[in-house]
Formats: C-alpha cells, sequence, structure tokens
C-alpha cells in the first residue's frame, strides 16, 4: 500500500482561513467514502485537530512518543468512534518544535503511509520550521484560501515555497465564499483569486454558521451527512480528490432558488 | 588528468551553408568536454536547439553557453534551458558608441531570462535587462539595471534602470503593478482596469514616470 498512499499537506501561510476544519471534515468524508485514511497533526504549536474530531479524550500517546519509539504507532493512533477507517495521530507537546527535524515528519509519514490510503497532514500556519516539516513529508498540496487580499497573498507565498520543494499537484480550495458578498462586488471573486494564484481550483466551501457550531462540538458537519452547504462542500471536494468528476457549485447561483430562499428563512430565527 | 577543454563552435558564415550539415563536421575534430556555442544572427528555434542539444551530447560535448545577436534565439534556447546571452554584432556596437550621449549602453548588454511566475515574496533581479515569461504577482519584485519585460501580467513591484539609468523602460502586456520606480524616480500603479489586449510601457518623460501603450521596440 505504502506507494499508492497519497500523503497530502493541507497549508495556507495564514492561520485561521480553515486548514484544520478542511483536514477534520475531508478525513471524515474521505473515512465515510471507504478510504483508509489518517490525519496527522503538524501543528505542534496550537494543536487543535483533536478537538475538531472530537477526540481530545482519548489521547494517550502522541506522535512524540512513536518517534522516541516508547509507544507502538497503533497505540498512538486513535480512531474515530464513528468512523473507523479515520484515525488521527495527534501532535506532541508544543517543545517538540525544538527538536522536531525534517527526518522525523517523513519517518512518521512512511510508517503511516504503511498503513492507510490517504495521509492528511495539518500543516501549520507560517512558513518557518513547522511548515518546513510538514512540507518535507509530503507528495502533494492542497492550499486553504478565504476570498480576502491577506489570505491569498499569503497562500501565494506559500505556493512559490511548495513549487521549490517539488510537490505535485497543488490543489486550491477556497473557503468561506459569500455568493451575495461577490454578488455585489464586495469580495473577491472565484475568478479574482484563481487569477493571481493560478491553481487547479479543487473546490469551494460557502460560508455557513453550521461550521461554528460542528466544531464546537467536536463533530465535523460530513460526519452526521448534514445537509448544509458547507457540508455538502467538503464531500464533493472528497470526491474530486478521489477522482471523480463533480462540478464546482456556482456561487452566483447558490442561495437564489426559491426553495434555498424558503429554508433560510425556516433557520432564520425571528424571536 | 588531463584539463577540461572549454571549445568555442561558430555558425557558419553565410546562408549558403547548411548548419545542419556545416555543425557536425565542426565536431568530428573536438575532444569531449565544454562548449561556447555562437548562433551569429541565425534564426533559431526550440527544435533546432534539441537538435543541436543532441548533437553536441553524441559527441561528448556539453554546451555551457549560447551566444547570438538576436533575441527570438535566445529565448529559444532559454526556453530549453540552456543558458544564453545576447551580443551585438561589432559593427552595430560602434554605431551605438558613436551616439556618445548614452552613457548607460552597457559594454556587455545581457538579457536575463526566466520562465514562470513570481509569485509574492519572490524576487528577480538582472544586471541588464529582464525578460520573464510569467506573471510578477503582487507581493513579488523584479528590478533590473536595464528594462524590465514582462510576458504576462505585472501585478508586483517592478525597478527598471536600478543603477540610475533613466531612459530604462518597463514593459508588460498587462501594467497594473503596486508600484513603479525607473532610476530615482518611483509612482504608485494605475487603479483602473487594463484595457484587454494592449501591452503597456512606462518610462520617464520630463521627471515624471508616465504609462503609455507599449512602442514596438525597445
Amino acid at each position: 500500500m505504502s506507494t499508492n498512499t497519497r500523503t497530502i499537506l493541507i497549508c495556507s501561510g495564514k492561520g485561521g482561513v480553515g486548514k484544520t476544519t478542511l483536514t477534520a471534515n475531508l478525513g471524515i468524508a474521505l473515512a465515510k467514502q471507504g478510504v483508509k485514511t489518517a490525519v496527522l497533526d503538524a501543528d505542534f504549536g496550537l494543536r487543535n485537530l483533536d478537538l475538531l474530531l472530537g477526540l481530545e479524550n482519548r489521547i494517550v500517546y502522541t506522535a512524540q512518543e512513536v518517534l522516541e519509539e516508547s509507544c507502538r504507532l497503533d497505540q498512538a493512533l486513535v480512531k474515530h468512534k464513528q468512523e473507523p477507517n479515520l484515525a488521527l495521530l495527534p501532535a506532541g507537546n508544543p517543545r517538540m518544535l525544538d527538536w522536531l527535524k525534517p527526518e522525523d515528519m517523513q519517518r512518521i509519514v512512511k510508517m503511516l503511509s504503511d498503513q492507510f490510503e490517504y495521509v492528511l497532514i495539518d500543516c501549520p500556519a507560517g512558513v518557518e520550521d513547522g511548515f518546513k516539516n510538514a512540507v518535507s513529508a509530503s507528495k502533494e498540496a492542497i492550499v486553504v484560501t478565504n476570498p480576502e487580499v491577506s489570505a491569498v497573498r499569503d497562500a501565494d507565498r506559500v505556493i512559490g515555497l511548495l513549487n521549490t520543494h517539488s510537490i505535485n499537484p497543488v490543489q486550491l480550495v477556497l473557503n468561506r465564499v459569500r455568493p451575495n458578498m461577490i454578488a455585489n462586488q464586495e469580495m473577491l471573486s472565484v475568478d479574482d483569486v484563481t487569477d493571481i494564484l493560478a491553481l487547479p481550483l479543487l473546490g469551494l466551501v460557502l460560508e455557513d454558521e453550521q461550521v461554528i457550531v460542528s466544531t464546537n462540538r467536536g463533530e465535523p458537519l460530513t460526519l452526521s451527512g448534514s445537509k448544509s452547504p458547507a457540508a455538502r462542500c467538503y464531500s464533493n471536494i472528497a470526491s474530486r480528490l478521489k477522482g471523480e468528476d463533480i462540478p464546482l457549485i456556482d456561487p452566483s447561483k447558490e442561495g437564489s432558488r426559491i426553495r434555498d430562499k424558503f429554508k433560510r428563512l425556516m433557520q432564520t430565527k425571528i424571536f | 588528468m588531463s584539463k577540461i577543454r572549454t571549445h568555442t563552435v561558430t555558425f557558419p558564415l553565410t546562408r549558403q551553408e547548411d548548419w545542419k550539415e556545416t555543425i557536425p563536421r565542426k565536431l568530428l575534430d573536438l575532444q569531449p568536454g565544454l562548449v561556447i556555442l555562437d548562433c551569429l544572427d541565425w534564426f533559431l528555434n526550440c527544435t533546432d536547439f534539441q537538435k543541436i542539444q543532441i548533437l553536441f551530447n553524441q559527441a561528448g560535448l556539453t554546451i555551457i553557453l549560447i551566444q547570438s545577436s538576436i533575441p527570438e534565439t535566445i529565448v529559444s534556447a532559454s526556453a530549453i534551458g540552456l543558458p544564453a546571452t545576447l551580443k551585438i554584432a561589432s559593427n552595430e556596437k560602434e554605431s551605438k558608441k558613436s551616439l556618445g550621449q548614452n552613457f548607460h549602453i552597457n559594454e556587455n548588454p545581457s538579457v536575463l531570462f526566466k520562465k514562470g511566475t513570481l509569485r509574492s515574496g519572490e524576487s528577480l533581479e538582472a544586471e541588464g535587462d529582464v525578460l520573464l515569461l510569467g506573471d510578477v504577482n503582487p507581493g513579488a519584485k523584479i528590478s533590473a539595471g536595464g528594462n524590465v519585460m514582462v510576458w504576462g501580467r505585472l501585478r508586483g513591484v517592478a525597478h527598471a534602470g536600478k543603477t540610475g539609468n533613466t531612459n530604462a523602460k518597463i514593459v508588460a502586456l498587462q501594467l497594473r503593478p503596486l508600484q513603479l520606480r525607473i532610476a530615482q524616480a518611483i509612482a504608485r500603479g494605475p487603479q483602473e482596469k487594463p484595457l484587454e489586449g494592449f501591452a503597456e510601457e512606462a518610462l520617464i518623460e520630463s521627471g515624471q514616470i508616465v504609462i503609455k501603450p507599449a512602442k514596438a521596440h525597445i
């Protein structure tokens, strides 16, 4: 299985654009589609992938103990309760940053790729050592960005760095898209972003309040089979990643159908 | 151990000869080693250069530099990854010297070619002219002692004539930089949307940077 394993880095440069949320949702969505998937939290400084997946209280060992060889890999892997195809390898304590080398990261990913078909690496924000460690162990990358000037600028910088590490393919996910703001030209459009970044678009994720709710509960949206807009987007991205041909949503048409409008009205709390 | 030798191979002077015949003949006498290939004013495309590369490799020769007096040939050579410099023919050099006024004509003019997009945080610097086949994204910087030419969209910062040449120009297929600099002059880029399909150039006119439709020659 090792040679066919896809090790995919999920990175953005800027913080808070939705790397960890995408990693969690994509992990669950892939696992649901029957793919053996591992998610690796490479954000040692500020780990929270375990929180989003609701696995915080099940962590016994971390990547740190695996590297120190004080435990086996399968002891450290935390299987998801509802989706046994998904496993999390938690990040060790923040001090790991001081001694972790790219070789260590490559060793961990190598071990994971013996057991899994997909390894998703949640990259830390920034372009410093944490990023370099994570890149060294990846073959492919997904760059997450928001339709904001600062996020796009940072993504551009990261793409430049990824190219120097011969990561291929690098694909783009545009997160937190608000169709009505784009229509009013208050937000960068999808074309504006792809024009600068010049990457194949793997998917769009619509802005959705349900994401915040699910994050706080530790249940990724894709887990419950929710019909919310963002959940649909995440599942589509997972399918496209597997090579299925699913058309991108058109933000200009999104939410304009009468049924959607009615649904939105029903969800709005009047009191 | 013998020293690695560097040969110079020159293209035929007249068009009566076919280089596809004369070049292989010239290679027969050479020992394996490094080669500087002078293409004179021959117009060569990428396919030609691929053939040339195979010919030389078969003879155990490695091309370290392509010289030519026409830019198209240089572009072709650079496109397939061969290092190339522009060489101005001797009579042309004389005529430029006689102008007297232009202090900034480089004695050894060279054009730096790069293919690919400059992304945020990246920068490209050149002593002479620079020609980029790709975009300059916001946050990236391109600078040159001579002219800056961008075959693509210029949306970052560009500095032409950084050593003080006020005659330097900035040319791009789409000129919408954050900031433009020519020699000591600095200007902000235009805000309005560019016209599609019109290359533009920036140059100094009476002390100020102005943007105009690009002329057919640099």
